[in-house]
C-alpha cells in the first residue's frame, strides 16, 4: 500500500478544516469494506486518511426527530438491521442491508460508506431512493441537505465537492401507508455484487417509485403516477407498457463481466415484477 | 472382519492443531533473518521483453536484490516435470499472463512491494494465443519455441502431443443413431484457501526449502538439478499444504527463490496472493467433438472423440493430464470400437497443471452428456442405458488393459435409489444421473518408516503429503490396527526429505493404497521382528507365535503389542523399526506407462428444479455413490466425497477465466471468481459407498477423493435438460447461461 | 515516512502498546508484528474471510480494518477460543463433525461461527448458513460445519 498518513479529528469543526486544506489529497474512512480493497490495488494513493469514527457528534447512531429518522456516519449496516425504527418504517433497506456482503463486511461497512464510494450497484441505493433519502453534508461552506437523487452523479462520482463529507443521512417517516420491497439478481446464492438491484415502493394512493441500480452509471429513480401498477383490473399489458417506460433508462455496462445487458435487462422486468408484488403484500399487511 | 481402527470414523490426526490455530503452513513459518520477495508480471499475456530497468527500484529503502534472468546462468535454467520448457524467470519474452519478469527481494513486504511497482518492463505486445481455434491455426505465434523439443514434427505447431487409443473397427460400425456434439470445459483453478507459498534458506552447503509442495521429492530432485546439488543436500520441507487439489503437485517459483536465497546468504521467502495463484495454476480446459453410435435399444456401438484440451505456456504436468484423462475417456463401458484423439495443445495461458479428476471430468462432460441425448432421442431411462452398458467386473472395457475392478452396477442402483429414481419426482422437479471413471495411479514407489518406541507407542514417517485429504489418520488407523497402538499414541511425521523416506508423490488418489501397503509392510517387518525376539524371549518356537491386528497370540495366552515391548527390548529398551517399500513398476509397452492400479468409480444423481424466469438451478437433493473397496476412516471418506462434489458444483454452476481480447484474465481475484459458499449448497446431501474389500490397499481398500468430482457437471446438465428441454454443451451453467438456452428456444 | 500510530489492544486476552504503520493492516498486526498466525490471509478484499477475528465482539475481516482502527479494541483470534489448553464446544464439534479437513479455513470459520453463537445461540439451519457465508471453504466441508455449530446450540439449549 501506499504510504499514507492516518488522522483521527475528534470533532467536525476539525475534520471540515483538514479538509479544507487537503481535502483533495484526502479520503474519508469509516467501514473501510470499500477504502481498504481500493488502497490494496493501488486504484487510490491518497496522502491522508481520516477516520470519522472518533469524532462524537457522528456516533449519534440511528434517531427519530420531527418525522425524519437520521442516520450518522458512523452506523454500519449490522446496525441498521438490528434497528426497531429502521425495520419499522423502512423494511426495504433492511432487505438491502442484509444482502450486502457477508456478515463480516456488515458488521463494519457504514450507509454513508456505501451511498459515498457511488457504486452503481449499491444495494443501498434503491430503498434509500425510494424511501426518498437525503445526504446531510458539511464542508467550509457549511452544511447543504441535498435529495439523494441529486447527490449521485455516476459510477464512483458524487455531488460532493473535495473538502466535504456526509455527515448523516435523512430518512422522512412515510406520511401516506406505503409498502416496500427490495430485491436484487447475483452469480450465486451466496454474497456478491448484484447484477440487477431494485427497490418497489408502492403507496396507497397507487403512486409507485421503483429504483434500479447496476444498470447504468448510477442508481436511477423512476416515479409512475398512473397507478395501473396497483390496479388489479388492469391488464398485464396495461402494466408491461408502464414497466417498459419505467425501465427505459436502464443502460447496462457492454464491458460488465458480472451479466450481458440483454440478461440485465430481462432481470430487471423479471425483478420489478416481483418486487412489486412483494410491495403490495406488505402494503396490504399494513403498509410500511 | 472386526476391525479395532480401521473403518472407524476416528477424529482427523492433526485435527487439535487445526482448531486450536497452532498449525502452522508455510505462510506462517518465520526464519531468523529471513527476507520477503515480490514477483514483478506485466499487464500483458505475451510481449517480447525489450529491457527492464531496475534502478529505481533498486534504491527503494531495504530492497537487497531485484533479480531478473540476467542474473541467471546462462542460457537461463528451465524445468518441468514433463519438459524442462519452462525457464526460472522470463527469458526475453512473457507467454502468459502472469509470468514472473521480476523477483524484488527486501527487508519488509512492503519495501519488496513498493520496489516492484518501480520495475520498469519496457515490452512489445505480440498477439496472444488464448483458445483452441487460435492455437490450431496454421499461422498461428507458436508458444514454444521450437528448439526446446527438437526432434518433434509437431514442434512448428502448438500442438504439443497427440494421444491416440482405441480398438475395433469404427469405420465399419453400423449404428442405429450417431449422436454427434461439441462440448466445452471452461478453464478454472484450484482457489486453494491458502495460497502457494514458498521460502528458500542456504543450508550449511547445500539449500533448504519449504514449500506448499504436494510432491516434495520431485521439487527436490528438480532443485538439485537446477543448483547443481547433490539430493543429499537439498532439503525440502513440505508444511501439510492448504488445499491442494492438484494445483502444487509440481514446482513452481521455488527455483527462482533459491537462486536469490543464494545470491543473498540469507532466507527469502514468497507468498503468493490469490490473484497470482490464479495465474500461476489452473486446470485444462477442453474442447470435445464426439460422435457416439448407439443400436435401437441403446447399446453403445462406438464412441469416436476428439478432445482438444487447452494446456498453458508451460507444459508442467498437463500433457500426462490429457494422455491419462482421455485414456479411459470413452468411459466404463462395454464399448466395440473406440477412437480417442487426445490433443494437448499450448497458448499463452496460465500452465494448467493436474486437478483432482486429472483429464477425466473434461471428457466425462462430454461423454456422459451425449448417452443422455442418444436415452432421450431413444425414449429409454438414462439410468436404464447407463446399465445396459456398463462394464461388469472381470470385463475388459478397455480391451488391453485391467479390467473393471469394482461392481459398477451396485455402486449405480444405490445412487439410483438415494435420489429416488424411481419414484415419480415431485412437480417442477427433474433428475440427473451419470457415472465417472479414472485410473488410479499407473507407477508408484512408497517407502515408509514405522517405528515401534519402548513405551509401546509409535512413530510413523512417511512422505504423504496431507493436504486435506486425511491421510495421517488413514495411515496411523492402519498402524494402530496393526501394533495394537492406541490411536492417539501415534505421532504422524510428513514432509521433510531429510529425515522421511522417498515417496514419489501424493496423487491419483494413490497414498492409502500405495503408501498404505507401505505401512502394512513395515508393520509387518515388525511383527517378523516381534516373532523373532518372543521366541528367544520366552524359549519357544517362532512358528508358535502368530500376531493378528496387533495381538501376539501364544499357544497360551494372547497379548496386546505395546504391553509386552518391555519383555521384546530388554533392559536397553530402544525400539523396533520397520521399513516398508511398495513399488509398482512401470510398463514398457504400456500407452500410460503402466495399467493402473484401481479404477474410481463414482455416481452422481441429482434432483433440481430450474426458476425458468432468472436461470437459477437449485439442487433439491444430491446423491453420490462411490466404489471405495474399503473405508479405512469411514468419516474421512464421506468428507472427500462431499467436498468433492462442492468443488464441482463450482465448476458447474459459476467458475470461469473471463478474459479481455488481448489474452489477459479480467477476473482474477475473489471479487468476480465465485466459488460455492454455504448458501450455495444442495438442499439435501447424501454420501454413500460401496464397500466390497476389492482394492488393492490395505484391507481392500481403493484410492478415492476424485472419483465423486468426475461426473458432477454431467448430472446436472442432464437434470437441466429435462428441466428446460435443451441441452446446454458449455460449462459453468450460470443462470444467464441457462436462461439463455431457455429464451433463445421461445 | 508516515507518522507511526500509537496504539493500545488487546489480542486474546494479552494486552499491547505498539506503535503501528498507518498502512498496515490489523491481519498484518495479527500475523507480521505479533506472531499470531491463526489468522490467515487469502483473498485480502474481505470476500474468504480466511482472517475473520472477532473485533469488540463482532466478526470483522482482518484485511479490511487498518491496525490504527483497532486501536482500544480487544480482539479475539481462534488462538484464544482455548481455555487452559482444553478446547471449547466448538473446536470440540468442528473435530466430532469432521468440518476440519486442510484446516486453513478453520481459524476463520471457528470465529463466525462464535459470532453467530453469540448473538443467535439457536440458530436455524438457514440462518448458520447465512452466518457462516463469509466463510469459504474450498474443501467443501460447509454441511459439517454447519452440522457443528448446530450441535453447539443444541448443546446449549435447543434449536428454533
Amino acid at each position: 500500500m501506499f504510504d499514507f498518513e492516518y488522522i483521527r479529528p475528534i470533532s467536525v469543526s476539525d475534520a471540515v478544516d483538514f479538509l479544507k486544506a487537503h481535502g483533495s489529497e484526502t479520503r474519508m474512512l469509516a467501514g473501510g469494506t470499500d477504502l481498504l480493497i481500493q488502497l490494496r490495488n493501488n486504484e487510490i494513493k491518497p496522502l491522508f486518511i481520516l477516520d470519522l469514527k472518533h469524532i462524537p457528534e457522528l456516533q449519534t447512531g440511528i434517531q427519530q426527530k420531527n418525522g425524519i429518522v437520521s442516520i450518522s456516519a458512523t452506523v454500519t449496516m449490522s446496525d441498521l438491521i438490528m434497528n426497531e425504527l429502521i425495520n419499522r418504517y423502512f423494511p426495504a433497506l433492511i432487505d438491502a442491508a442484509k444482502v450486502i456482503g457477508s456478515v463480516q463486511i456488515r458488521n463494519r461497512a457504514t450507509l454513508i460508506g456505501n451511498i459515498c464510494n457511488a457504486s452503481p450497484a449499491a444495494d443501498s441505493a434503491p430503498p434509500l431512493l425510494v424511501y426518498g433519502a437525503e445526504v446531510v453534508a458539511i464542508g467550509p461552506k457549511g452544511i447543504r441537505h441535498i435529495p439523494l437523487n441529486e447527490f449521485f452523479v455516476r459510477s464512483g462520482v458524487t455531488i460532493l465537492q473535495e473538502d466535504e463529507f456526509v455527515t448523516f443521512l435523512e430518512l422522512p417517516i412515510p406520511q401516506k401507508k406505503m409498502g416496500a420491497a427490495h430485491v436484487r439478481r447475483t452469480r450465486r446464492r451466496g454474497h456478491d455484487l448484484a447484477s440487477v438491484t431494485l427497490c418497489c415502493g408502492v403507496e396507497e394512493t397507487g403512486i409507485v417509485r421503483l429504483s434500479y441500480g447496476s444498470v447504468g452509471p448510477r442508481p436511477m429513480l423512476v416515479v409512475d403516477e398512473s397507478g395501473v401498477l396497483v390496479d388489479r383490473k388492469a391488464s398485464e399489458e396495461s402494466k408491461a407498457i408502464v414497466f417498459e417506460s419505467m425501465f427505459s433508462q436502464a443502460n447496462p455496462s457492454k464491458t460488465s463481466m458480472r451479466a450481458s445487458p440483454a440478461y440485465r435487462l430481462a432481470m430487471l422486468r423479471v425483478l420489478g415484477k416481483e418486487a412489486l408484488e412483494l410491495a403490495i403484500s406488505r402494503l396490504d399487511e399494513g403498509g410500511l | 472382519m472386526n476391525f479395532k481402527t480401521v473403518g472407524s470414523p476416528l477424529a482427523r490426526s492433526g485435527g487439535l492443531e487445526r482448531v486450536t490455530g497452532q498449525q502452522k503452513y508455510v505462510a506462517d513459518i518465520k526464519l531468523p533473518s529471513m527476507l520477503e520477495s515480490k514477483l514483478v508480471t506485466i499487464d500483458s499475456a505475451h510481449a517480447k521483453i525489450l529491457s527492464i530497468d531496475i534502478s529505481e527500484a533498486q534504491k527503494v529503502d531495504g530492497v537487497l536484490l531485484v533479480m531478473t534472468a540476467n542474473d541467471l546462468p546462462h542460457p537461463v535454467p528451465r524445468f518441468g516435470p514433463q519438459i524442462e520448457d519452462r525457464p526460472v524467470l522470463a527469458d526475453k519474452e512473457v507467454k502468459f499472463h502472469g509470468e514472473p519478469v521480476a523477483l524484488v527481494v527486501a527487508e519488509t513486504i512492503e519495501a519488496a512491494k513498493q520496489a516492484a511497482c518501480l520495475v520498469h518492463v519496457q515490452y512489445k505486445e505480440l498477439p496472444a494465443i488464448f483458445s483452441v481455434e487460435k492455437a490450431l491455426d496454421p499461422s498461428a505465434p507458436l508458444v514454444m519455441d521450437p528448439f526446446l523439443r527438437p526432434n518433434d514434427p509437431k514442434s512448428n505447431t502448438n500442438v504439443f502431443n497427440e494421444h491416440r487409443y482405441g480398438w475395433g473397427e469404427i469405420d465399419e460400425s453400423k449404428a442405429d443413431i450417431v449422436v454427434e456434439n461439441t462440448y466445452s470445459f471452461p478453464m478454472v483453478t484450484h482457489f486453494c484457501i491458502e495460497p502457494h507459498a514458498f521460502i528458500a534458506a542456504p543450508d550449511k552447503d547445500g539449500i533448504a526449502i519449504w514449500s506448499t509442495i504436494q510432491h516434495p521429492y520431485w521439487l527436490q530432485k528438480i532443485i538439485a538439478k537446477l543448483l547443481k546439488l547433490p539430493l543429499s543436500k537439498v532439503r525440502v520441507f513440505a508444511p501439510d499444504p492448504g488445499g491442494g487439489f492438484g494445483g502444487k503437485q509440481h514446482t513452481k517459483y521455488e527455483p527462482a527463490l533459491a537462486f536469490a536465497a543464494l545470491k543473498l546468504g540469507r532466507p527469502v521467502r514468497l507468498v503468493l496472493t490469490l490473484e497470482e495463484s490464479f495465474q500461476a495454476v489452473r486446470r485444462t480446459s477442453c474442447e470435445t467433438h464426439i460422435r457416439t453410435g448407439f443400436s435401437k435399444h441403446g447399446r453403445i456401438i462406438f464412441q469416436d472423440i476428439i478432445a482438444n484440451y487447452l494446456l498453458g505456456a508451460y507444459v508442467d504436468i498437463a500433457d500426462r493430464v490429457v494422455g491419462k484423462g482421455s485414456y479411459a475417456g470413452a468411459g466404463p463401458y462395454n464399448t466395440p470400437a473406440v477412437r480417442i484423439l487426445a490433443r494437448s495443445i499450448l497458448s499463452h495461458t496460465s500452465p494448467a497443471t493436474a486437478f483432482r479428476g486429472f483429464g477425466n471430468p473434461e471428457i466425462n462432460w462430454a461423454v456422459e452428456s451425449n448417452i443422455d441425448e442418444a436415452a432421450r432421442l431413444l425414449g429409454i431411462d438414462r439410468l436404464e442405458i447407463r446399465l445396459r452398458n456398463l462394464a461388469k467386473k472381470g470385463d475388459r472395457f478397455i480391451p488391453y488393459d485391467k479390467p473393471a475392478d469394482g461392481d459398477w452396477q451396485q455402486t449405480v442402483i444405490k445412487a439410483a435409489e438415494l435420489i429416488g429414481w424411481n419414484k415419480p419426482p415431485d412437480p417442477s422437479h427433474h433428475r440427473g444421473i451419470a457415472v465417472g471413471i479414472k485410473l488410479g495411479p499407473t507407477t508408484g514407489l512408497s517407502y515408509s518408516l514405522v517405528r515401534l518406541l519402548a513405551d509401546g507407542s509409535a512413530i510413523l514417517a512417511c512422505g504423504t503429503s496431507d493436504m486435506g485429504q486425511g491421510a495421517r489418520s488413514v495411515f496411523a488407523q492402519i498402524v494402530s490396527e496393526e501394533l495394537g497402538v492406541p490411536y492417539e499414541n501415534i505421532q504422524v511425521v510428513m514432509g521433510d526429505t531429510a529425515t522421511v523416506l522417498y515417496d514419489q508423490q501424493t496423487s491419483a488418489s494413490r497414498s492409502t493404497v500405495l503408501m498404505g501397503n507401505s505401512i502394512l509392510k513395515a508393520c509387518y517387518s515388525i511383527h517378523s521382528q516381534l516373532k523373532i525376539k518372543l521366541a528367544r524371549a520366552y524359549q519357544i518356537e517362532e512358528s508358535q507365535i502368530s500376531i493378528d491386528h496387533g495381538i501376539v497370540k501364544f499357544p497360551d495366552h494372547e497379548e496386546e503389542i505395546p504391553k509386552i515391548i518391555k519383555t521384546v527390548l530388554g533392559s536397553l529398551g530402544g525400539e523396533i523399526i520397520g521399513v516398508g517399500e511398495e513399488r509398482k513398476e512401470g510398463e514398457k509397452n504400456h500407452p500410460l506407462g503402466g495399467s493402473a492400479c484401481f479404477y474410481e468409480f463414482n455416481c452422481t444423481a441429482v434432483d433440481i428444479e430450474v426458476d425458468e424466469k432468472t436461470g437459477d438451478i437449485i439442487i433439491a437433493r444430491y446423491a453420490t455413490v462411490s466404489d471405495v473397496g474399503k473405508s479405512i476412516n469411514s468419516m474421512q471418506v464421506h468428507m472427500q466425497d462431499e467436498g468433492a462434489a462442492v468443488q464441482a458444483l463450482g465448476h458447474t454452476l459459476m467458475e470461469h477465466y473471463i478474459f479481455d481480447e488481448k489474452g489477459r484474465i479480467r477476473n482474477l481475484g475473489a471479487a468476480d471468481y465465485k466459488i460455492p459458499t454455504t448458501m450455495d449448497l444442495p438442499k439435501e446431501f447424501l454420501s454413500e459407498t460401496v464397500e466390497n474389500l476389492d482394492g488393492p490397499g490395505p484391507y481392500g481398500a481403493k484410492g478415492m477423493s476424485e472419483g465423486a468430482l468426475l461426473c458432477v457437471s454431467s448430472a446436472v446438465a442432464s437434470a437441466v435438460s429435462e428441466a428446460i428441454g435443451t441441452t446446454i454443451r458449455d460449462l459453468p451453467l450460470t443462470p444467464e447461461r441457462v436462461w439463455q438456452a431457455i429464451h433463445l428456444q421461445k | 515516512m508516515a507518522k507511526p500510530i500509537p496504539i493500545e489492544i488487546n489480542i486474546d486476552n494479552r494486552n499491547y502498546r505498539l506503535e503501528v504503520s498507518p498502512s498496515m493492516r490489523l491481519l498484518d498486526l495479527l500475523r507480521e508484528k505479533l506472531d499470531f498466525t491463526a489468522t490467515k490471509e487469502c483473498c485480502s478484499i474481505g470476500e474468504c474471510g480466511a482472517c475473520t477475528v472477532l473485533v469488540n465482539g463482532r466478526a470483522v475481516d482482518s484485511c479490511l480494518m487498518l491496525a490504527a482502527e483497532a486501536d482500544g479494541a480487544t480482539i479475539l483470534t481462534a488462538e484464544g477460543l482455548s481455555q487452559d489448553g482444553h478446547l471449547n464446544d466448538l473446536q470440540e464439534a468442528f473435530l466430532e463433525k469432521g468440518a476440519v479437513q486442510c484446516g486453513f479455513c478453520t481459524p476463520g470459520q471457528l470465529i463466525s461461527a462464535t459470532y453467530l453463537l453469540s448473538h443467535n445461540p439457536h440458530p436455524s439451519r438457514e440462518e448458520v448458513e447465512e452466518g457462516m457465508a463469509g466463510n469459504l471453504c474450498r474443501c467443501g466441508c460447509y454441511e459439517r460445519i454447519i452440522d457443528a455449530v448446530i450441535s453447539v446450540s443444541e448443546k446449549n439449549g435447543g434449536e428454533k
